[in-house]
Order: C-alpha cells, then structure tokens, then sequence
C-alpha cells in the first residue's frame, strides 16, 4: 500500500491496530535484509511521503519528510554545499536509513547516524503522531523518543519526518590504496595519519578516505607515502561500504576496537573499519560459519547481525528486556509493528 | 508516607554511619542546586560502590522514598532539587577513572568524577574527552550525562550523547542493567540515548563509557572585536555559509566582556558591543586555510579587532575569560537567573534585540554569552533578592524570553535542562501525544515513579493518557505527584 500523507498512515495504522493486522513499514526496501525474519499481512509504503519541509543551508539542518530517496536528498544538499553523512544508497528512504541505522563507511570521522537525528515525527502502532527532539543542533527537552526510533527497524512506529543535521561538502577528497592489507596494516595507517574520514582495511589492502582542504589531503597522504611507499590515489572518489563486500550473506560485526583481530580470526572476505570496531564480514551463506563468527564476536561483547541475505539479527542478550518490552507495548499496544524482527523477539 | 527513620538505619547499616546524613545543615544544604528552586531533602547519603547505590534505591523503595540523584549540584534548572523529603543520592565519592583504552578509543569512568579531571588524566595519551561545559572544573561527568551537557566544542564535535558509548544503571527495582557498548552498536533499542539527557529521572548511572577523541593535531583561537551586534551575528553566519565549521564559536555582548576583564585580565576588548571567540582545529594546513576564510568573514562584516593566540598561554587566557563568565557577573549583582534557549542560528539577532527589550521594560540587568554556532543563548539576569519585588520582575521577563525562543522557532533548552525550572513551559513546544509518549518511556523505565519525580514533565502528563491498552498506565505518579510540591517552592 502506497501513501501519500501522514494522515493516510495513521488512518491506516489505526485501522490495523484495531483488526490486528500485521504491518511492515517500507521505505526503498534496501535494508529489508536487517533484521529477524517475520511474517506481516501487509507492507505500507512510505516513499510517498517526500517532501522537502525546510532546508536553509545555514541552518545546517534538513527537514524532510521520511520517504524522501537518499539520493534526492544528496542532490538537494549538494545544492546548498552539503552533505547528510550517512552514505547510504542512492534509492534507499531517509526514513527507512534512520530506521535500520547502517554505519557508514565514514563513521571514523562523521560518527554514527544516530548523532545527527534530532528531530523525529513518528506514527505509532495505533496511529498516533508524536514529535520528538527539536530542529535544532542541540535541544535537551524531555524524553528523546527519537532516540529509541533511530535504528528501531520500525518496530516502535512508522517515521513519517526528520530533521537532520548537515556538514558542507569537503573542497576535495582522495581515496589512498595501500598494497599491504590486514588489519596490523590498517592499525599502522591508523596511527600515522592525522584525522582521515576513514581508515578501511582488507585482506588485500587498506583504503583511506581523505577529505577537506586540498593542502590537508597532500599533507595526510604525504603520511602515508612515509610509512608505505606503494600507493594507489583515485581523486575525488569515495571510500565503499558494505556494498563492496562479496558473499551472498553479509554479516555487520561490532565490536571494541582492539577485538577486530580476534572476531576476524580465519575470515577470508571482510571490511574493517579501523578505530570505529566495524567489520562487514561476506560468508557463502547463514550456516556453521556464521556461528562461529557469532561466537567469537559474543566472547568479543560485540554484535553481529547479517545485513545481506538471511540469519537475521543474532542472539545477543537484551540488555533491561523488560524495558524495552513495555516500550514496545506503550508504541505498539496490538503488537501489529514487524513483530519478531527486532531483538529481544520484539 | 516515607519511613526516614527506617531508611536511615537500613542505609547506616549497608553504607556505614559516615556516609548517611540527616542533620539540618546537611538537609539545608542539599535542598537545592545551582537553579533558585529550594526544596527539601529527607536523608543524604554518598555512595562509594554500585553496590552502594543499588542499597539507596532498595532502601527508598522499601521506605516510600523517592530518589534523587546529585553530582556536583551545579544544575541550573532544579533537576536535583529533592522535592518531599527524597532520599538525595550524592555521587561525589564515586569520582575514579576505572579505565583508559585508548586502543578503543574509550574509557570508563564513575559519575562523579569531574569533567575536567579526565581531560587532565588524558594529557599525553594523544586522545581527549570532547564535551567541555564551562563548567568542567566542578560538574561531574554523571552531571553531564543526566543533562547531555553542551559546551564550546560542542559545534563541531557534538554534545554529550555523542561522546557516551555505554551507561552501567541501576533501576528503579535495584537492577543493573549495561546499555549501549564498549562497540559501536548495541542489540536492541537506543535506552543509552534515552538515559542521556533524562535528568536522573529513569535510572543512576554508577558508571559511563565515553569515547575518546583524537587530539586535534593544530588548533588556532581568535578573539574579534565588532562595534556592533549585528556585524558579529552576521559573521558566525557567513562563516558558516562559508563551509567552515570551526571547533567553537563563541559570542560575548559588552556586559559581559566588561564583567570578564575586570576578573580575568585576559585583555578582551571592553569598547566593543560585542566579541567573538573563534577556535578552529585540525591538520595544521586546514587550520591555516579556514584561519583565512574566518578572517575573511569577519572584515566582511567590520570586525575591529583579530587577536590570534599566540601560544598556548594565550590560548589558556582567552579560554579563560570565556569560561569564567559566569563567575565574573558576581560584581554585577549577588544573585542570578541564567537562561538557556536555542534558536535558529539565523534568529540569533532577532531574538537578542528581544531580549534586550524586555530586560529593559522590566529594569532587570542583561548580559549575554552564548554557544553563537549553535543558536544556543544563555542571557544572564542579574539582580539582586533583596530589592522589593524584583523577584516577580525575573520571573515575569524569563517567562517573556522563554516565549520569545520559542516562536522564534526555538527550543526550551540547549544543554542545561528542563527540571523543575521549565517542565511547565514543555507544552509550549509539545503536544499533549508528545508529552503523554514522553512519560510512556519515562514509566517503561521507572514504573514505579520513584526516580527523581516532578522533573521534566509538566502536570497531567501521563502514559495512560497515551496508549490505555499498554501495561503501565498508572505507573507513572508524575501528575499526582507534581500537584503535590510543596509551599514554599519557588520557581
């Protein structure tokens, strides 16, 4: 079902609330692999709702409606000489990129999506419409219920508008190829360059996203040039992310830092970002191996869900499970919302 | 009604006689924050072990107190101001750094540890712990966490939830629970970015993981001088505009400038109408670069006066005249009312003519500092308590200017909080759903609504109203509560 209007997902949702139909919220279907599997009776789409509310570049915020593609907003913001630095698909949903939280392959200097949502419009699973946070870049006023959408695989309600906080484009940016990989390789580049937007490491090589001011890039990759020698440079060009991982089933591992070795032990295809402790690991499918990568990252006190293909979420403890069930039944009383996709069975 | 007498034996008992307070004085003491609300604190105890704080919230429990935690008691809003007797949770003596990984770019630390101290214990390592509250020499990072303390370097580095990877809390029930992780995801819901910012209201933090940053290899701070207002609101904007988004971005009107050099000596110039504080960081390159552009902004827009710091010392100087604002405006007047608003940062003019405006009409005196980067004002009233009916005159011109940010499209608060001070403006900026969804997390995480009560949310607000087939709908005790505060206290 496709909508055009808040207030259509909201009639829609109330009405499903009441009969008990189960509901599964879709952006651009891109991150649909996230997540436990479950059975829903209907999809509601909100690709729909793509409004731009507000946008004044020197506000260095976006106000979007949630079905707004990912990349109409990187046109619209490059417009205003900006970026959202979630660096997710171009046909990936704002909405439905908050929801499922991908870590960007950036995250070692722009941080996590999370820290730059401040503003949520949220329908809950009865129909409610409910704000939280404020358009602004900092706002502490009540309890952040957008905190708990943001990566919430749209379990606790259907995002239906943000506010996100922007940063300029950089004036330029280089990706450095090393011809040594490994993590000991990509831990070594870490501590020798200043400030990179990303330190990737792969069994084959390690990648370095460098961007800002044209005489800075020169003077990291000058960095680098001293401890590598060998490099490879592809101006103007961005660092991968998971995409660029092979394997039918793509795991993301999180763990402290110092634990990548540990957890990537054996592994054959993987991505690793250094100092942020992601490490998006392609297995041939959701079998043994995916276990004992499980394994691993749990003694690690990590997560690893699969992102691509099946093996959902993982069993890693909930932490105050009680909790999160009577938030899930204050957002969701009928439990119509995706149920069992998210942790904790919620 | 609460047992004091029974709680007081069960705590003596599990703490230790020393670590228990009951007498007047020590009541008196604690009955308030940094904020003018006064209330009144039942018994004050000190923890020193998370097996000490989950003994406090049992014993409250079993007793009918509420709990309140404290840290540094340097909360501008009446968030730890105990209402009816609780039980006052001091974190003082849980000041340790537990660890220091720098590997994992983390460290772990107990709450009432002082911001600043773990910026010191850091010196060497290569990394620090961003956020920086101009109050960092006495707020506790527990402090910070319960507020999501701003400060300067807030503009480019965020504010405190984006530099807190986990919180060790205990629950209304005495439960632990860990949330968030030492990693960069964690399973299930963001309780961590809940927790943050929610004021000691669902939970006491005995212990923080923060993330550590690297320390900016270069760091250049000018000090600019404008003969007028205007010019220095229109070249943070321009310097914005510019792409540059500098460390910090700190603005001064005259008062306070004047105020700050009679204490400081750190040279700021006292002719102007106002000044700006301009720190940008990085490789020594970009440094140089975004030196120029920032430079350039301000010539645009009249600047005055540039001062670049010229070493360290200087840098320290000028950082302190900043920082030690609030200690400064003691020469103007003994007592004083700070705001904290945040407005479109396109507003800020606007809004600061407003304010002049009313602090005029109502013969209060003004002066203003603020995060300009952020939008964030802090104008500070000063007066003084004995002057008849100038109370009445506070209070009427921070209503006035909390309304002014808010239809300028504001929020009610940038980094200090909502406490006591603002929870009954919150409908100013919410709607009843919002607010009645608001107390559904705040009940998920205490029913029992026993953890620092009557803050945040404004009367009426329940999760009942809300969501009547979820399971805690009576759970919440806020309204009832709320109506119940005592005579006496004042807002």
């Amino acid at each position: 079902m496709d909508l055009r209007s808040k207030g259509e997902l909201r009639d829609a949702l109330r009405a499903a609330s009441e009969r008990g139909t189960r509901v599964s919220i879709v952006g651009g279907g891109t991150h649909a692999d996230r997540g436990n599997a479950c059975e829903v009776d209907v999809e509601l789409s909100t690709s729909g709702l793509d409004r731009v509310v507000a946008y004044d570049p020197a506000e260095m915020l976006a106000v979007v409606e949630a079905g707004m593609r990912v990349g109409d907003l990187r046109r619209i913001l490059a417009e205003g000489g900006q970026e959202w630095p979630a660096d997710a698909t171009d046909a990936a949903t704002v909405g439905g990129t908050i929801a499922t939280a991908p870590s960007s392959p950036r995250r070692l200097r722009m941080g996590p999506i999370r820290d730059t949502v401040v503003e949520i419009e949220l329908v809950t699973g009865d129909g409610r419409l409910v704000r939280s946070g404020a358009r602004m870049v900092k706002s502490v006023a009540g309890f952040d219920v957008h905190r708990l959408a943001t990566g919430s695989l749209g379990t606790l309600g259907a995002i239906v508008q943000v506010a996100v906080k922007v940063r300029p484009l950089p004036k330029a940016r280089r990706v450095v190829r090393t011809s040594e990989g490994g993590l000991l390789a990509g831990r070594r580049v870490l501590e020798a360059v200043p400030l990179p937007s990303a330190v990737v490491a792969t069994p084959e090589r390690v990648e370095i996203a460098l961007e800002g001011w044209p005489e800075e890039i020169e003077e990291q990759t000058a960095a680098i040039r001293r401890m590598t020698g060998d490099v490879e440079i592809l101006e103007d060009e961005g660092v991968g992310g998971s995409e660029a991982v092979a394997g039918t089933t793509v795991v993301e591992v999180a763990v402290p830092p110092s634990k990548l070795e540990a957890v990537l032990e054996g592994e054959l295809a993987w991505r690793a970002l250094m100092g942020v402790g992601i490490a998006w690991v392609g297995l041939p499918d959701a079998g043994n191996r995916l276990s004992a990568l499980r394994g691993r990252v749990a003694e690690a006190g990590g997560i690893a869900p699969v992102i691509r293909g099946p093996g959902g979420l993982g069993d890693a403890p909930v932490p105050a499970l009680e909790v999160h069930r009577r938030l899930k039944a204050a957002f969701d009383p009928a439990g119509i919302l995706a149920p069992g996709r998210f942790w904790g069975g919620l | 009604m609460p047992d004091l007498d029974a709680a007081r034996g069960e705590l003596e008992e599990a703490l230790g006689a020393d670590a228990v307070l009951s007498d007047p004085l020590a009541l008196r003491l604690y009955a308030r924050d940094a904020s003018m609300v006064e209330g009144s604190a039942g018994l004050v105890v000190f923890p020193t072990s998370t097996d000490d704080v989950v003994a406090c919230v049992r014993a409250a429990a079993a007793h009918g107190l509420d709990v309140v935690p404290r840290g540094s008691g340097t909360g501008l809003t009446g968030a730890s101001t105990p209402i009816g007797d609780a039980l006052v949770v001091v974190t003082s003596k849980m000041n340790r750094i537990l660890q220091v990984r720098t590997e994992d770019r983390l460290a772990w630390v107990e709450p009432g540890l002082f911001n600043l101290d773990l910026g010191l214990a850091l010196r060497g390592t290569g990394f620090t712990y961003m956020p920086d509250p101009s109050s960092q020499q006495v707020s506790s990072i527990g402090g910070n966490v319960a507020t999501n303390a701003g400060g300067p370097h807030c503009l480019a580095y965020g504010v405190t939830s984006a530099h807190v990877l986990a919180l060790d809390v205990v629950l209304c029930d005495g439960t632990m629970a860990r949330v968030g992780s030492e990693g960069p995801e964690a399973a299930g819901y963001d309780l961590r970015g809940v927790i943050v910012g929610s004021e000691g209201t669902v939970g006491l933090v005995t212990a923080a993981c923060v993330r550590l940053t690297p320390e900016p290899p270069a760091i250049r701070t000018m000090l600019m001088g404008f003969a007028k207002v205007e010019d220095c609101a229109a070249t943070v904007s321009a310097i914005i505009a510019g792409g540059v988004v500098p460390a910090a971005l700190e603005m001064m009107d005259q008062g306070i400038v004047r105020a700050v050099e009679a204490f400081a000596h750190a040279g700021y110039p006292t002719d102007d109408a106002a000044v700006l504080l301009v720190e940008v960081d990085g490789i020594a390159s970009a440094v140089e670069a975004e030196a120029v552009e920032v430079e350039e902004a301000a010539r645009t827009h009249g600047v005055g006066s540039i001062r670049v710091a010229e070493s360290p010392e200087e840098r320290a100087l000028l950082w302190k005249g900043r920082k030690s604002a609030f200690g400064a405006i003691a020469q103007i007047a003994p007592h004083y009312h700070l705001h904290d608003c945040v407005v479109p940062r396109t507003k800020l003019v606007e809004v600061l003519t407003g304010v002049y405006a009313i602090c005029r009409r109502e013969g209060i005196t003004v002066t203003n500092v603020f995060h300009a980067g952020d939008g964030n004002l802090h104008p500070l009233l000063s007066f003084d308590r004995g002057d008849p009916g100038v109370l009445e005159r506070v209070l009427r011109s921070s209503e006035e200017i909390v309304r002014l940010c808010v239809d300028a499209g504001g929020s009610l608060s940038g980094e200090h909080g909502i406490g006591l001070e603002k929870r009954d403006f919150m409908p100013l900026v919410f709607t009843e759903d919002d607010l009645a969804a608001q107390a559904c997390v705040r009940s998920a995480f205490d029913p029992s609504g026993r953890m620092n009560p009557q803050k945040v949310l404004p009367d009426g607000a329940r999760c009942g109203d809300f969501a009547v087939a979820a399971s805690a709908t009576d759970a919440t005790g806020v309204g009832d509560a709320a109506a119940a505060m005592p005579e006496g206290t004042w807002i």
